[in-house]
């Protein structure tokens, strides 16, 4: 899954590049550490899934409607209707691609559809956190909105307590404790808080009682 | 830990993966549409495989557009999903076997 993967990702970014979804869209999830790695000129661990996930705001305008399915097709990406939640996956062995949207209010088990894109999107909560501060980085010549690693971060210290996976909560801790660290180095303290402030009271009580938990005190002792 | 999760979610990835190339294969018109050169006139004929054995179903002395179309997108369809379930197997042999392996991962 190696340079093939990563030639897959470009050719991918490119063809939405090429339709202008990707300047309306955020790239989130864990391929958002390769970019970051480049952000901080840093060692950061590279462990991740197949999933190459796009955060698309409800109000996302297209010039024209394209179909992403019918441009991922010739790379052999075949649609998937995940079942009963009703939410389309592009699979193919090397990368599963997902659109994804906020969700609002109580939540719905629907999906949300994206007829501009010939697609259904899955909504999930605490996604808008991501889409607050967003920074444009490059991944050979595409631009590429990625939420800035201290939103990245905070979001990732929220979900891994709503996991099911104890593994994947693990992850997700460790990448967050890893990029705020790197963000604290690079004396970005402000932008850390700032992230931490964006959430609601329960959560920031919550966060402080897992970085407690995992013994991260000098993230800790930022967010007192 | 982490590693042992992301493995298993891969894994259910890729079989559901196979699954699905398996019904796009299925999905796709069987046979490839060949053009025969007969006394020195064209003859259209679907060549396809039916329990081991190759069949030539005759088709006319003209085929439309569409159809050859057809036909050829999905040889090369056919071509490729073949190409990446052979890869989305490969995966599951792997990933299945880390996950058996006694060593923490």
């Amino acid at each position: 899954m190696g340079s093939k993967q990563y030639k897959l990702v470009l050719e991918v970014l490119k063809r939405l590049d090429n339709e202008g979804v990707l300047s309306q869209t955020v790239l989130i999830g864990s391929w958002c550490l390769l970019l970051y790695k480049d952000y901080f000129k840093s060692n950061l661990s590279l462990l991740r899934t197949r999933d190459l996930d796009f955060l698309c705001p409800r109000s996302m305008k297209v010039a024209k409607k394209i179909n992403v399915p019918e441009i991922l097709k010739d790379l052999g990406f075949i649609q998937e209707f995940v079942y009963p939640q009703g939410y389309i996956k592009l699979m193919h062995p090397e990368l599963i691609v997902e659109f994804l949207v906020p969700e609002k209010g109580k939540g719905r088990n629907k999906p949300c559809p994206l007829p501009q894109l010939g697609m259904n999107a899955q909504s999930l909560r605490f996604l808008d956190l991501l889409i607050k501060n967003t920074i444009q980085l490059e991944l050979e010549g595409v631009k590429v909105l990625v939420p800035h690693p201290a939103y990245f971060a905070i979001h990732k210290l929220i979900v891994t307590q709503r996991r099911d996976k104890k593994e994947k909560a693990l992850k997700d801790i460790q990448s967050a404790s890893a990029i705020i660290k790197l963000l604290l180095e690079r004396g970005q303290k402000d932008m850390v808080q700032e992230a931490f402030q964006m959430v609601s009271n329960k959560w920031q009580n919550k966060i402080r009682d897992l970085l407690r938990q995992e013994k991260e005190l000098d993230i800790l002792n930022v967010l007192a | 830990m982490a590693i042992k999760g992301v493995l298993k979610e891969e894994l259910d990835n890729s079989l559901r993966m196979k699954k699905r190339y398996e019904q796009e294969l299925a999905k796709l018109p069987k046979g490839s549409l060949i053009k025969k050169n007969i006394k020195g006139r064209q003859y259209y004929y679907l060549l396809l495989r039916e329990k081991g054995k190759v069949k030539f179903i005759y088709k006319g002395k003209n085929a439309s557009s569409e159809m050859i179309k057809k036909y050829a997108e999905a040889k090369i369809l056919r071509a490729k999903y073949r190409k990446l379930l052979s890869q989305v197997k490969k995966q599951i042999k792997f990933l299945r076997g880390s996950l058996r392996g006694k060593q923490a991962i």
